[in-house]
């Protein structure tokens, strides 16, 4: 019997559980382990300095946010690693670190000689160190200080997963005109501003078919919009765009920042791009490789280059070091021979720390037992990729 | 040949194979979180007492957690317990962004929005455990659905295999960790399809609260 009735009590407590209120919610949260500061644009790990024209030492290890409008004008069309990307939509924030590769870029930009030809600047370094974001720190610089930009998000799309390849006009050649006509519209969305402000001419005729020509004399805007719309044309155009451009820039009428992610993609000893007869093609026979080694050159005036060289822009067999000379290849070496190299490093101390304190005012680590911060250092070899793949779960 | 078959079967009887396990006065190895929890004196106690070894599957990083473990367990498949990891740090991913976003969104209701996807899941398997259950006994030639006490361990396998059977449930173009991640905090806020699962057999239970007595007479 008595059993019974502790049965009986059981089951009225299920039905008082079963009078809850459902929709009751249930998760509070706990006191964050940070208090909210009250200013938190200017905490220890953040800078209100948003221009990164004025970053400097003091602001090493620190986080400045984009503005919305700028991150939009830029990166619209790529520029952030996807992953990052991501992070910002978390975060609804879109921050950059300032370290120092992209602190020692600017210092070299800032005071370089526009009317000298143009120095290239070549990043490299191991995987998953920043090289893209450091970047797209200077690319924000460029943006703000009137410099038309010529970015090609990751070069090595064009050479891995194309849209679309067909016969160019030119025997032997392959065009990729979907790619051809997606970069033109990245390059209008960066610079539409510029454009419209400079007003920039072409120099000379340019005929397309019997019917079509853009007539020496008209905007470059006209110029883009023609390829933009007639998508046969793309690839001719961007070849146009850029000899014009260089051309413009040597005249003074402008200043060009070039910065191509992946540059050792046009020097892969091949393609996963398949001829007519069936054969790997190489990236020299890609007509849109042509104007951005053109670019690249240094027999044009004010205007900056930078590149960076990356291993998982080739592919297996071809990965073994992260060093310019292994990944460029002789050819590639002798092509940007002058340059300047940046070494991107894992985090230091100061930046580990100040990104954990990030994640941690974020509400991204969420758990903090002792000695944490010494396991995840440990365990990541203080390398932002990785760091971010393990803090993902925490 | 019958007196070795003899022994083999005593020997599974008696349980012959005692040689394999630890002697019952070795004590269970010690992780640093429960140190810290237990104060000195009690601490003394293991200093001359013998330990089991540590499991392998344990450790003392901050990725490791006793609901994060046994929950990767009920996922593996094929004893393929890397990818089930893989797949649980996916939904805590996926929970934290859902969770991280709202939060930033929303500034006012701070207090409300819990970004521990860890802490999520606890929630969610103590707000979807039953209390009881249904066994079927017979008695008089009929099947009786009877409802019975269950225990604290089988409350929680069964938490955790409706979470995982919810999120199997769905959609097949959806991967699993999304599916198990909203089913996670669906079931955290009190709501969802394991919380009403959770529901419909107390109910259940107590419609056929008639029958309890069949348990033991």
């Amino acid at each position: 019997m008595k059993m019974f009735r502790k049965h009986l009590g059981n089951l009225s407590r299920v039905s008082t559980q079963l009078q809850r209120n459902v929709v009751q919610l249930s998760t509070n949260a706990e006191a964050s382990p940070i208090e909210e500061t009250a200013a938190a644009s200017v905490n220890e790990f953040r800078t209100a300095v948003a221009n990164p024209g004025e970053h400097s030492a003091l602001h090493v290890a620190k986080f400045y946010t984009i503005p919305v409008e700028q991150k939009k004008q830029i990166f619209t069309g790529g520029g952030l690693p996807k992953q990052y990307e991501q992070q910002i939509k978390t975060f609804t924030e879109p921050c950059l670190m300032v370290r120092s590769p992209a602190l020692e870029l600017l210092h070299y930009i800032k005071n370089a000689d526009l009317t000298k030809p143009v120095v290239r600047y070549v990043l490299y370094g191991d995987n998953g160190v920043g090289k893209t974001l450091t970047m797209a720190h200077v690319l924000h610089y460029g943006a703000i200080n009137d410099f038309l930009l010529v970015h090609v998000p990751w070069a090595p799309n064009w050479m891995k997963r194309p849209k679309e390849a067909s016969n160019a006009s030119q025997e032997g050649m392959l065009d990729l005109p979907f790619d051809a006509a997606a970069w033109l519209v990245h390059f209008k969305t960066q610079n539409a501003k510029l454009l419209q402000q400079l007003q920039l001419k072409t120099n000379k005729e340019y005929v397309w078919s019997k019917r079509e020509s853009t007539p020496a004399g008209s905007s470059l805007i006209e110029l883009v919009e023609h390829g933009i719309a007639r998508i046969k044309y793309a690839t001719d155009t961007t070849v146009a765009l850029i000899s014009e451009l260089k051309q413009l820039s040597t005249a003074g009428q402008c200043k060009i920042m070039v910065a191509i992610d992946g540059f050792n993609a046009f020097f892969h000893p091949e393609t996963r791009i398949f001829s007519d007869n069936k054969q790997r093609v190489t990236p020299d026979r890609i007509t849109l490789t042509q104007p951005f080694l053109d670019i690249t050159n240094y027999d044009w005036t004010n205007g900056v280059c930078i590149l960076s060289v990356d291993k998982i822009a080739m592919t297996e067999g071809y990965m073994d070091s992260y060093m310019p000379r292994y990944l460029l290849g002789t050819q590639g070496f002798e092509h940007i021979d002058p340059f300047v190299p940046i070494h991107v490093e894992n985090y230091t101390d100061k930046e580990f720390h100040s990104y954990i304190n990030y994640y941690l005012d974020r509400h991204w680590i969420n758990k903090t037992p002792q000695g944490f911060e010494e396991q995840l250092k440990f365990m990541s070899n203080k390398n932002p990729y990785t760091l971010m793949q393990l803090v993902k779960a925490l | 040949m019958a007196v070795f078959y003899r022994i083999a079967i005593q020997s599974s009887i008696y349980g012959c194979r005692s040689m394999s396990m630890f002697p019952k006065h070795f004590g269970d190895p010690l992780r640093k979180k429960d140190m810290e929890d237990l104060n000195k004196s009690e601490l003394t106690k293991f200093y001359h007492i013998p330990i089991k070894a540590a499991l392998n599957n344990h450790s003392d990083t901050v990725f490791s957690d006793e609901i994060k473990l046994k929950m990767m367990n009920y996922i593996t498949k094929n004893g393929n317990k890397a990818l089930a990891r893989g797949l649980l740090s996916r939904t805590f991913e996926i929970i934290k962004r859902a969770q991280t976003e709202r939060l930033h969104l929303s500034p006012t209701d701070k207090q409300n929005v819990n970004t521990n996807a860890e802490k999520l899941l606890i929630e969610a398997v103590e707000n979807s455990r039953p209390l009881l259950q249904l066994t079927s006994i017979k008695r008089g030639g009929v099947n009786y659905q009877v409802p019975v006490p269950i225990t604290k361990k089988r409350s929680y396998f069964l938490a955790m295999k409706w979470l995982l059977d919810a999120a199997f449930e769905k959609d097949k173009k959806v991967c699993l960790p999304e599916r198990l991640a909203w089913e996670i905090l669906d079931a955290a806020h009190g709501q969802g399809r394991v919380i009403k699962k959770k529901d419909d057999v107390h109910k259940q239970c107590e419609s056929n609260r008639a029958y309890a007595h069949y348990r033991w007479s």
